[in-house]
């Protein structure tokens, strides 16, 4: 494992940056000006609902598909001028995995891998093995791929990812199609890769997944980058909040502008309003807050202060419901 | 963007050499074409050209007058050997483009609309080679195709009708040795034929993401140029055209062989070649790759 | 702006490839003629150089196309039942040889041996000359005709050239002063001249151009705007004719080699064997011949009122064949139909070069002059 013994020094610097990367298709703009920073060795969860822009990401990243304006850089290498060499170091599992149905399994993964120029034919045949072994297809390897099902297929895709040691993985959906189980051995695959020093860049429309993967995230909405940051900080950045039920709105909103806050009533309902205000980088104590709103003569209904969740702040970036981003 | 022949620097990832190269690829692509059901099913359907042919007159009880049919038809019950060129006249029109369109169609528009074009780039196999190694495996076809035709000829001539010195359009006769060498030449020159037209197919499939379209889309060139080859208004436009030469391979049959033609039609075909391969680069580096 | 001139950059083949091969196609040709800069010669001295050729034996592709205007013809239908379809040379093949294009290859071997073969799709016809005998073969017809010539058909021919020769005025003794007289000849209706020299068959020639003199009472009102005759400056042999009609750009008739090797072919090429399953014609040529083919080798001696009657002079000549003399199996032939128009006073068929018309009396008159000269002589 090429990769192992290095983990530590891949750490350091960014395994992908874009700067004000952008993709038009005519006048619709998929990807807009985003500036995406993975860290080396992070398993960095790139979130966003269907039709966000994120494959459309992926493929300028892998170089399948041009920018219309804005830089890449894939493991300190420009992209796409150097992508005959960053490639070879990129294991990818694009838009679903894609596979000749006349072929066996096996057959399929020593298809791809004669593609690749720095792929030593000695060791394919094992190295398929090893890819099939690791995925748990070694028992299909020779049934040919339109007998599988799609979650064998995404399992194939992911051996596919696997065929060589890689500094950088990008998987797009891993677990589309995967039973609750399969679900279950992506993760920890995921997991024993980046221990093995690999950065891991998964796609998915799934907060949950993301969650219990990531290291880091970032937010994509409607082709921008809304967030993006370890999962600890994604979850602080200003979203503690005071959320207070008062008969007093007007008086509520006098008193928290005073301390500083940022107030905003979330109903108009006058005798029974909702006053919402961020925290933010104010030091105040809730007891404080409390105090102060008394003493303002606002009559208190209800008080709490609301720690962000991530979903929070997902469904706030990205919209609810089923509205697909245009 | 060429399939960077320069190794990358000694990166943190370890050495990373070259191991397999172009040949690899070429001998996955080589495999996976003539693993495909489909590209046997049209081997033996051309095969099939000249065993219907033969067994059709072999069952006739009545005898063709000499330029009656196809040329050399007449010829076939003296000696099997013409069995072969019957054939080729035969399939050069339709049959053999319409199988070198489906092939040369499919290159690229069907690695697209697998979806394992994506893979096979981002292996990378890089696009200049990919392009290279698939425009190997359809002029390999073009060769596989009509040398099936020439042995399928030969032996099923062989088998039906007896077999001796064959004669030439000069009236000359040659032996059954020479015959076969210039059946060889004869195959030759229709592969070198067809290569043109495979490089427009191949940028055609360049063009989309549906194979079935590329393939119906070369076919239909194909059969446009021969239209435009019999309109006697556009006889300036007819030594361009690249099927122009297809049947020229009679000049091989004359007495001395004439092997200007041959040279005439490799000239020809280069161009196409040099045009429609610029064409399919172009298109094929600078293409968004969505499917 | 860095992505989009790369991206120019790699368009940059698809229209630089097409245009260089449109550009060398277009240069090629244009510099294989263009620049040859031959010594100047005067129209005599090339016709010297003509008569001096000592080539003797020769090989070739020669390429002949005429656009004489000839209104399409279906030869095959047209085929008059059982006429001579194993002739080679008959009226069908004269007619389809003089429309469209034919490729020819020559081979010249010297001492009475040559072979032509006219190149057709997926077929070829051959004449073999060796020595007394000619072979005629049609591969689309698997049929060989054998003509045997009279072994003194040679020394005839021989004899009639020494009688030629000791008829000739004495002061006609040098090919200089026969090549004098000619041009002299030729004066009155004729300009000679050396036109720009060329190259034909990557050989660089003198080209001999004839134009009609379209002069006061000697107007020819021919069809015929100029003839020039390619001839090789090394051997002397002429390479390529070229017939050039009124008010047409392309030329009418044309007739070159497209190739020439000046090595004597293979010998082997001459000894014609027919083909085992050919059909095989002996003919057997007449001391005197009298056709060429012996198509017409019936004893035909001419008779007063059969005799051609030939009017006006140069480029203007009327040729007038009485109806006496004209075949009768012409009128039967149904090709006529398909090649004549009717018109006032008779059937005509107009090309751009020649015009044969036959009055309503059967008389046929034929030049290479407009309908209306030929109407005009027949009143």
């Amino acid at each position: 494992m090429t990769g192992a013994g290095t983990g530590a020094h891949q750490a350091q610097g960014l395994a992908i940056e874009t700067r004000a990367l952008t993709k038009k298709f005519g006048s619709q703009t998929a990807v807009n000006g985003i500036h995406l920073r993975v860290p080396r060795g992070a398993v960095f969860g790139f979130l966003g609902p269907n039709g966000s822009g994120k494959t459309t990401s992926i493929r300028m990243l892998l170089g399948l598909t041009q920018a219309s304006s804005g830089s890449i850089s894939v493991l300190g290498q420009s992209m796409p001028t150097r992508l005959s060499e960053v490639l070879p170091r990129v294991g990818a599992l694009v838009e679903g995995p894609a596979f000749y149905p006349f072929l066996s399994g096996a057959a399929n993964l020593r298809r791809l891998d004669t593609a690749d120029p720095f792929a030593p034919r000695r060791t394919r045949r094992a190295r398929v093995q090893g890819a099939l072994e690791r995925v748990g297809l070694s028992h299909a390897a020779e049934k040919k791929v339109h007998a599988y099902s799609l979650g064998m297929k995404q399992r194939l895709g992911i051996a596919n990812a696997l065929l060589l040691p890689r500094e950088l993985l990008v998987l797009d959906e891993p677990t589309n199609g995967l039973d609750p189980q399969g679900t279950r051995e992506v993760r920890s695959l995921v997991r024993s890769l980046a221990a093995e020093g690999t950065t891991v860049f998964v796609s998915s429309h799934l907060l949950a997944e993301v969650e219990q993967m990531c290291t880091h995230a970032a937010v994509m909405s409607v082709g921008s980058l809304v967030a993006q940051g370890t999962l600890a900080a994604l979850r602080q950045v200003g979203e503690t909040r005071v959320h207070l039920r008062t008969p007093d709105a007007a008086g509520a909103l006098r008193v928290l502008t005073r301390l500083g806050l940022e107030p905003a009533r979330a109903t108009n309902d006058a005798a029974d309003a909702v006053v919402v205000a961020p925290l933010g980088d104010t030091n105040w104590q809730p007891e404080a807050i409390v105090t102060a709103l008394v003493a303002g003569g606002v009559r208190i209904r209800g008080f709490a202060i609301e720690e962000p969740s991530l979903e929070e702040r997902f469904v706030a970036l990205t919209g609810e419901g089923f509205d697909v981003a245009q | 963007m060429s399939p960077s022949e320069t190794r990358p620097p000694e990166t943190e990832g370890g050495p990373h050499v070259r191991h397999g190269g172009s040949w690899d690829l070429l001998g996955s692509e080589i495999s996976v074409l003539f693993r495909r059901r489909r590209t046997w099913a049209m081997l033996v359907a051309v095969a099939l050209i000249p065993i219907l042919l033969a067994v059709a007159v072999r069952l006739s009880s009545s005898t063709l007058d000499p330029g009656e049919g196809p040329p050399f038809l007449d010829r076939v019950t003296q000696n099997g050997l013409f069995v072969g060129f019957t054939a080729m006249v035969v399939a050069i029109p339709l049959f053999l483009p319409l199988t070198i369109g489906v092939v040369a169609g499919d290159t690229i528009a069907g690695e697209a609309g697998l979806g394992t074009l994506r893979y096979l780039l981002v292996a990378p196999a890089g696009r200049v080679r990919l392009l290279l190694v698939k425009y190997a495996g359809a002029a390999l076809f073009c060769l596989v195709a009509t040398l099936t035709l020439t042995v399928s000829g030969a032996l099923v001539g062989a088998a039906l009708f007896p077999v001796g010195p064959v004669t030439l359009l000069s009236g000359d006769t040659i032996s059954v040795t020479e015959s076969l060498l210039r059946s060889l030449l004869v195959a030759a020159y229709v592969t070198v034929s067809l290569l043109g037209l495979a490089m427009i197919g191949l940028f055609i499939s360049t063009l989309t993401d549906v194979p079935v379209g590329a393939m119906a889309a070369t076919i239909v060139v194909s059969v446009i140029a021969q239209i435009l080859d019999v309109i006697p208004q556009l006889d300036w436009l007819h030594p361009w055209l690249f099927s122009h030469y297809w049947l020229g391979f009679a000049d091989l049959l004359r007495q001395p062989l004439d092997l200007g033609s041959f040279a005439h039609n490799a000239i020809l075909q280069a161009g196409y070649l040099a045009v429609f391969g610029a064409l399919a680069y172009s298109r094929f580096v600078t293409k968004d790759i969505l499917s | 702006m860095k992505l989009v001139s790369r991206n120019a950059l790699r368009w940059l083949p698809a229209f630089v490839v097409p245009a260089v091969v449109v550009t060398a196609v277009i240069a090629v040709p244009l510099q294989a003629g263009a620049a040859v800069d031959l010594p100047d010669k005067t129209p005599e001295q090339v016709l010297l150089l003509v008569n001096d050729s000592t080539v003797s034996a020769f090989s070739g592709t020669v390429d002949q196309s005429s656009d004489l205007g000839l209104p399409s013809l279906n030869l095959t239908e047209a085929l008059p039942e059982g006429n001579d379809s194993t002739s080679p040379l008959g009226l069908t093949t004269v007619l389809e040889l003089l429309s469209g294009s034919h490729e020819f290859r020559v081979y010249v071997g010297g001492e009475g041996q040559s072979r032509v073969q006219v190149k057709d799709r997926m077929a070829e016809r051959n004449v073999v000359h060796n020595g007394s005998d000619i072979w005629l073969y049609d591969s689309s017809t698997n049929a060989a005709t054998h003509l045997s010539l009279p072994a003194d058909l040679e020394a005839t021919a021989q004899a009639k050239s020494a009688e030629l020769h000791s008829q000739l005025p004495t002061d006609l003794a040098t090919p200089a002063q026969l090549a004098e007289r000619f041009l002299s000849e030729l004066d009155p209706s004729t300009t000679v001249s050396v036109g720009t020299d060329a190259r034909i068959a990557g050989r660089s020639v003198y080209q001999l151009l004839l134009t009609p003199r379209t002069n006061e009472m000697l107007t020819s009102d021919t069809l015929v705007a100029s003839v020039s005759i390619a001839v090789d400056s090394e051997t002397g042999l002429p390479l390529q004719v070229t017939v050039l009609a009124q008010g047409q750009s392309a030329p009418a008739f044309q007739v070159g080699f497209t190739a020439i090797d000046f090595a004597a072919p293979n010998t082997d090429l001459f000894n014609f064997v027919p083909p085992a399953n050919a059909s095989v014609t002996e003919q057997t040529l007449p001391a005197k011949p009298e056709g060429s083919t012996g198509d017409h080798s019936g004893d035909h001696s001419p008779a007063v009122g059969e005799v051609p009657v030939v009017t006006g002079t140069g480029w203007s000549t009327i040729v007038e064949v009485p109806a006496a003399a004209v075949p009768a199996e012409l009128g039967d032939n149904p090709l006529l139909d398909q090649l004549t128009t009717a018109v006032d006073g008779g059937r005509a068929l107009t090309t751009s070069l020649v015009t044969v018309f036959q009055s309503n009396d059967g008389r046929v008159f034929a030049g290479a002059v407009p309908l209306a000269a030929l109407q005009a002589a027949a009143q």
